[in-house]
Parts: structure tokens; sequence; C-alpha cells
């Protein structure tokens, strides 16, 4: 049975709204970026790590028409180096939020559905994951595997699937009662069909918005990670490993004497931040009308 | 006659089992000692105010709730000693019309998928199903355009007539109303059962409602089942237990339905004016 | 007589998510309650009649647009767009809700519920507020234990007992009540009435019920207006309007009702309850209407009906056109 989609009727109906409209630009913009910045950066080299030659001369230049943002402290291109990271940061947020959903859902609605002692587990094994921390499991990743996205997907998988089974438990315990459920029992329909169906279809709209604003969260904490050396190698082109190189050599003078070092990757991250989360603002409000024209009360 | 349906000292209640509680087990007794037989093509009315088990009998007879002792008979066979196919088979013949018409429709759902769900369980083509489909949609009195919507526009009566239109569509024996009416304006309320007193006549089915409205069980049934906490005080002929009910509970459920909207008022309006 | 409630051509309405059109709920309604009467509104889901009681209880939702005049006491509450109830929402007038069950905090005894509604309404203290409520309880038919008591101690029907006692010791002179009994089981709904209309006789509280079923009302109104489509379709005294509905659409209604031990045949009429969105003046019953003539897609005027006093009725049929 195709189900029709109202996810995409969701997108549709939110597509005149200006933040909706802003976020879409900035998402598309860095998704573009993250496609074609290899091409267009004008040190690909230098941006993938590789410390050119005649690096004394071009330490910490700063930002100038051949060197947009700046030179960073082994003297590479830092635009070249920064737009180059928008692509190991969407692979980190889309990746971590992914697999988290995926693994979620499955826990969260499988706990709701079939009750009893597979709730019960379930839903212990959820809150022993929601209490350990992200970096701690890096940390352990980090002594154990070699630096790589790997570490900092999993490390952020482990605890993040946690909250997905937790939201998707709380809606599906909400539905799984309802009679349209009760209906298709009765009538013998299959397990797997009135999950899919009755339970995963009605709930998935608010997840995955939910999702979608997550991505913002988990693209800070993947640069949390990288900015404390414990995911990607140094020299990768990434947010983190950027911030991370420039604090870790100039110290706390890197926000006075060199802010651009600084600036920049941040920068990115706050915008890649905010369109995520303008995308998901206007379609929460549309699944949860309670929340439309709370501006009107602060007047 | 046949019997179609019979419970034999049925006896039934809820576990509380939560966390580590389920080490200790407490069982809430919801009803008490209940036996009634339904005849085949009866239409038959159990009354009750809240919390009185009306809706744990009906769970009961759908094969929801397993009670604690005593036997339901469905077609003379017990339904849960039966395994798990052939207790399958008997549900089937069961259309049931749950209470809450806004909650009852999966949301996201087209209707024909709803109205088509108890023959796609089964295996019908969806050829099939949604000619089907259109036919009891029609003998319910929606139009065909909606088939291809979904339930979140319609009004709290065609949501009602949907769910009918679902619980005829794989021809059963025995159709089930919970709180058929309650939700629905009055005008709605009497659309709606004028349609399932034209389903009973057509298609010949025996009818168990479930209300707390004496007035649409005696529009609903022939015979009422009249139960106070778990327990049934009073049976027989709607005629019979209208005009002289024998329990003091009845009594009191009757005068106090004449003050609100019965003949009484209406007599007093021409004393009075 | 004064006055409780005038309303002069008021229309409510609600602005539309996207804030494109405004849905006008309560469309040009003229009506006036004196004091001292019990009045009933009558309609169906999207008759406007909630929104209309709940204009006069004060507690329009914010997104709510109003035009006309209301007045309660004298006392401009609605002037066109602007709305001002300081004084009287809570004072004067007192709202009864729905569902008692979700209108009674959980977490409150019954005493507080006075109490906070009287310490804010009348400034009363402790002490003050326990009597009063031990008063109110008395006039409503509860012992005072009940003061101790949570909500979830009580049965639905003595929630409500206390809802209406809580309206009562505020001294309200209105009393507002939306659907009191829908929520509650059949076997008590008759006795939540017949309290109603006891505090209207005895303690002359202006009472507006608000409710959908035309045959309850006799129990306790004097006067109803039925409501369609933001209208008031037909209007008088209960005892005229039940024993000779003049609107096809109240005859309608009567004829719905299932009555207990009569077995007369329900004789509902095809379609659907009309909410019209398009501010347009016709008659909202047209599309149902079994007697529809030429002339009704104009909107009838509200017309006297025999010499019967203050029975007006809104359909062309009884205005002497009679072609088509």
């Amino acid at each position: 049975m195709p189900p029709s989609l109202p996810f995409i009727r969701l997108v549709h109906r939110n597509l005149r709204k200006y933040r909706f409209k802003i976020g879409l630009s900035i998402t598309i913009a860095i998704l573009v970026l993250s496609l074609i910045s290899q091409y267009i950066a004008p040190y690909p080299r230098e941006g993938l790590g590789y410390v050119p030659v005649g690096e004394e001369n071009r330490r910490l230049l700063h930002p100038s028409p051949q060197h947009l943002f700046g030179t960073d402290t082994l003297g590479r291109d830092l635009f070249s180096r920064v737009i180059m990271a928008s692509r190991s940061a969407i692979i980190q947020a889309f990746s971590v939020v992914f697999l988290s959903l995926i693994i979620g859902l499955i826990v969260g609605v499988l706990a709701a559905y079939f009750k009893g002692l597979v709730e019960l587990v379930l839903n212990y094994l959820t809150e022993l994951f929601m209490a350990i921390p992200s970096i701690v499991i890096a940390l352990f990743f980090r002594l154990t595997l070699e630096a790589g996205f790997h570490v900092v997907i999993i490390s952020l998988v482990t605890t993040w699937w946690a909250w997905y089974a937790r939201i998707t438990y709380v809606y599906a315990k909400g539905v799984v009662e309802l009679d349209y459920v009760v209906l298709a029992k009765l009538s013998g329909l299959s397990s797997a069909k009135i999950i899919m169906r009755h339970v995963v279809g009605v709930i998935i709209q608010p997840i995955l918005v939910q999702a979608i604003s997550d991505l913002g969260s988990a693209l800070l904490e993947a640069s949390g990670i990288n900015f404390m050396g414990l995911g990607l190698p140094p020299g990768y082109p990434d947010w983190g490993v950027i911030l991370y190189e420039g604090i870790s050599e100039m110290g706390i003078m890197a926000f006075t004497r060199t802010p651009w070092l600084v600036f920049y990757p941040g920068l990115f991250i706050l915008l890649t931040t905010l369109g995520f989360t303008l995308l998901a603002d206007p379609l929460r409000e549309d699944l949860d009308p309670r929340l439309r024209r709370r501006w009107k009360l602060w007047f | 006659m046949d019997s179609i349906l019979e419970l034999q000292r049925v006896t039934a209640g809820y576990k509380s089992i939560k966390g580590f509680k389920s080490l200790i087990k407490r069982v809430e007794i919801v009803l008490r000692d209940i036996s009634f037989t339904v005849e085949k093509g009866e239409r038959v009315a159990i009354i009750g105010e809240s919390g009185s088990g009306k809706t744990t009998i009906l769970r009961v007879i759908l094969g929801l709730l397993k009670p604690i002792s005593g036997k339901v008979l469905i077609y003379g066979k017990d339904l849960y000693s039966l395994p798990s196919d052939q207790k399958l088979q008997i549900l089937r013949r069961i259309g049931y019309v749950p209470q809450d018409p806004y909650r009852s429709l999966n949301p996201v759902l087209k209707i024909k998928y709803i109205v088509g769900e108890p023959l796609e369980a089964v295996g019908v083509e969806w050829r099939h199903i949604e000619e089907r489909a259109s036919e009891v949609l029609k003998i319910v009195g929606l139009p065909q355009s909606i088939i291809n919507d979904t339930a979140e526009e319609l009004s709290g009566g065609m949501r009602q007539r949907v769910l009918i239109a679902r619980a005829i569509i794989a021809e059963p024996e025995i159709l089930v109303l919970d709180e058929p009416t309650s939700a629905l304006d009055v005008s709605i309320q009497a659309q709606i059962i004028n349609l399932l007193n034209s389903i009973y006549n057509t298609f010949k089915v025996t009818m168990i409602t479930v209300t707390h409205d004496l007035g649409v069980a005696q529009y609903l049934a022939d015979r009422l089942i009249i139960l106070k906490s778990g327990k049934i005080v009073e049976e027989g002929s709607v005629d019979e237990v209208l005009r002289n009910p024998k329990s003091e509970y009845t009594k009191s459920l009757i005068t106090s339905y004449l003050q609100i909207t019965g003949i009484n008022s209406l007599n007093n309006i021409k004393i009075r004016g | 007589m004064v006055l409780a409630v005038r309303a002069g051509g008021i229309s409510i309405g609600y602005i539309d998510e996207e804030e494109e059109y405004i849905v006008w709920a309560v469309r040009g309604v003229d009506l006036a309650i004196e004091e001292g009467d019990a009045f009933c509104l009558v309609g169906e889901s999207g008759s406007g009649k909630t929104t209309f009681a709940s204009a006069i209880a004060g507690i329009l939702p914010p997104h709510a647009v109003t035009r006309g005049k209301l007045y309660i006491f004298d006392r401009l509450a609605i002037d066109e767009s602007t709305w001002n109830f300081n004084g009287l929402r809570g004072r004067v007038v007192s709202y009864i809700p729905q569902n008692p069950g979700t209108s009674l905090s959980p977490f409150l005894t019954v005493e507080d519920h006075f109490y906070y509604v009287l310490r804010d309404t009348l400034r009363y203290d402790r002490e003050k507020s326990r009597k009063a409520a031990m008063e109110a309880l008395l006039k409503v038919g509860l012992d005072r234990g009940v003061l101790e008591d949570y909500p979830h101690e009580l049965s639905g029907g003595m929630q409500q007992r206390v809802l209406i006692a809580i309206a009562l010791a505020s001294n309200a002179k209105i009393i507002v009540a939306d659907e009191p009994t829908s929520a509650i089981d059949a076997n008590l709904r008759a006795s939540v009435l017949q309290l109603l209309g006891r505090l209207n006789r005895e303690y002359r509280v202006t009472l507006l019920l608000v409710t959908h079923d035309l045959a309850s009302t006799s129990i306790v109104c004097n006067r109803l207006a039925v409501m369609l489509a933001g209208k008031i379709v037909e209007t008088g005294r209960t005892i005229s309007v039940l024993r000779n509905p003049q609107h096809p659409y109240t005859k309608m209604l009567l004829d719905c009702v299932p009555l207990l031990g009569v077995k007369k045949p329900l004789k509902p009429l095809p379609g659907e309850p009309i909410q019209v969105v398009e501010d347009k003046a016709i008659c909202p019953f047209r599309e149902r209407c079994p007697r529809a003539i030429d002339k009704c897609v104009e909107e009838p005027p509200l017309k006297p009906v025999g010499d019967e006093e203050n029975h007006y009725v809104k359909c062309w049929r009884l205005t002497g056109v009679e072609s088509g």
C-alpha cells in the first residue's frame, strides 16, 4: 500500500514562510558548497591540510584579496579550508542524526507496541544510554581506534539514538491505544503492517521535524569533539579541527591577535546551525498549533 | 433460534503491571459473574454509566481481554481457548464501531485504505477492495469523492459513517457498537440511528450496542441489559423494562431520563401553559 | 425591568491561522436577556452558541474579532472591536465550563479552589472564603465535608456542583453554563439541570444555558433562542417554542430527540449542520430545508409569530411569502 506522504505536504505548506525560506536557502547553500567546494577552493591542496611550500612567509596572514579569510598557523589558506570543511560538517550532522533516528525509531516503536518485558528491557536500555556522555565514548574510541569520521559518528550515535527512542516511545505510546490500532488488530492485519501504517505513519512527522532541528545540535557536538582533538585527525578540513588548531597554537590570543582564525569557522558553524533551526521551527509550529502566534503574547 | 454469543459467568478485570511492581500482581475486578446470551438476529443494548464495566464487556467480547474466569462462546466456540488463527477467524465475523469517531480514524490514511483494511487483511486484491469500498460508502450515504481524502477534514457524523462502512465491508454477522452517537449532534445522531437500523434490516446482522443513553438504546435495541458496577441488575425486552422496571437502579435511570427529555416535561408544559 | 445582557448586532469571528480571512462564528445577533431570566441558547456544533456565550462571560480568545455592541447590566463590554470586561468577568458574570473534570485543578482541594477565586474577585481572606464556600455548597446540595476533598475524589456530578457553587459564592449576577451536562452521565444530568433552575428561581441569578438538546431546555429555562450558523432563527418563551415550533430547523431538532417510551420515528433532514464561512446574506437553512422557496436566497427578517408574546422566527415561509 502506498502511503500518502504528509511530510511532503507539510513542507509544501510552509514554503511561503520567510523563516522557512531563509532556512532552506542556507541549508541548500551549505549542501551545494559541500559538493563543489573542492573545485572552487583557490588552494584545494592546502584545504585538505597539506602545508604549502614556503610556509614560513605565509603564516598568519591577515585577510586579503589573495587569502580571503587569511592564513592559519601553518600558512594554509583559511578560505579553502573553511569552505572545504562544509563537507565534513554535512557528513557528520546527517549521518549522526540519520543513524540515531533509525535505531531510536525501531527501539521506541517496539517498546511501545509490544508491552510487558520488551517494553521494560528496551526502556531501561534507553535510559542507560542516555546517561552516558558522548565525550567519554569519543575518548574511549579515540584511544582504541584510528582518528576519523567513525569516532565522531559512533560516539555521537551511541548516545543520541536513546533520545530518539524516548521521543518515539512517548509519541507511539499515545497512539498504540487508539481505536484504529485496535480495529486493525481485530481485522487480523499483521503486526508489521500495523506498526508501519498506524504507528510509524502517524508519529513520523513530529519526529522528522525534531530530527531536522537536531541537525544543528549534532553539528555543534561533532565540532566540539573535533575541537578537543578526539575525532578527526589534525589537518583535516573540519570547522572543529580548524578552531582547535587555531586556538591550540595561539592560545587565548587567537581572539585578539588573529581573530580570523576563530571567526570564520565559528561563523560557518553558526550559519549552518541557524539554517537547520530556521528550517525546523516553522514545521514544528505547523504541527503544534499552540506554538502559533506566540510572539503576540510579548506585546 | 441459535445463540450467537454467550457469556458464561464471566469475571474480568485488569492486572496492574508496571516496572518492578510486576512481582506483585494486583487485579482489579471490573466485571463480576456476568452471564447473558444473544440470539442470532437480535438487537441488544448494554446500558450502564461510566465505570459500570460496559467497555470491559466489549473488550471481552472482542477478544482483547481474557476473563479471569468464565467462558465467552461465539458460535458455540470458546473464544479464549481457541488457537489464535481460529480466534481471528471468529473475530472477523464481528464488525466493531468504536466510541470516539475523532480518535478512531488514522489521520494520515486515505479513506479507501481505512475502509478497505478488513478485506486487505484477508488478502483480497486492491482492485476488488476499492470497488467494494465505494459500494459500502454508498450504503452509508457518503459521497464517492472522499475516497481519496484523509479523514482530517471530515465532520463527526461523516467520520462515524466511515467507521460504519469499515465495520460492514467484510459482511460481518455481528455488529458491535460502542456509544455510536454520544459524540454527535442531535440531528446527526438521528441520522446515524436510522442508518444503523436500515443496515440491520438489509443485512440481517446481530446488533450489540453499548450505551449510557436509554433514549438511544430504545431505538437501537429490542432487549436491554442494564449494568451497574460490574453486575447485571436487570435484563428484558425494551417494553418490559421501560414499563415496569424491577430494580431500583433502572427506575432511577428512567425517572431521571424522563425528567430531562421525556414526555413528562412536554406534558408539564401543556399543563403549565 | 433591568436588562442583564443586551447585544446589538454583535458579530464575533476568529482570524484564520494564516491571517488571511476571518471566520465569523456569530453574525449580527440582537438579543436581550432580562434580569432573573433563565435563557437557553440551543444549537448544534458550529452554530456559534459557545462563542456567543464566551463573549458574555468575557473569555473570548485573543485572536477573536468583534463587531457591534454588547452591554452587561448597562455597561458597555464590547464596543465594536474593543473589549472591556474589567469588573465584569468573574464578578458580575461567572462561567461554568463544559467538562468539570478538566476545569478543576487536581492539586487543589475544593476549599483552595474557593479561596483563590474569592481572594481575587472579592478580596476575601481564608476565614471569609471558607464561610462563603460552606454557604454556597449548602445551596447546591453538597455538605461541608467536600471542602477538604480533592476533585478526583468527587463524582462528575459533584464536581459540576462544586463549580456551580464557586460561581454562586462569587456573588455573580449572571451564570453562563456551557453544556454543563454533556460530560456527565445521563442519570446525573437531570439533577444538575434542576439545580441550575432552582438557583435561578430562588436566588434570582440570571442564567444563560448553552445546550444542544432542545427538549431538556423545558425543565430550566423560560426563554430560549435557537441558533443556526451564527444567527438566531427562532426565539421566544420556551413553552410556546416547544409547543408550537415555527422554523423548520426547530421542528427538525424536536423530531430528532429520542423520547423515552414513545416510539416515534426520528426524522432528521439529510445533510450536515452548516458552518457558513463567507458572510453572505442567505437563509442558512436553505440547503437542508424541505420547504425552501426561491426567496430563501435572501436572508429573512426576524418576524413575530401570530399573537404569541415575544415569539420571533426568521423564515420567509412565515412572513406571508408563499410563492415558489
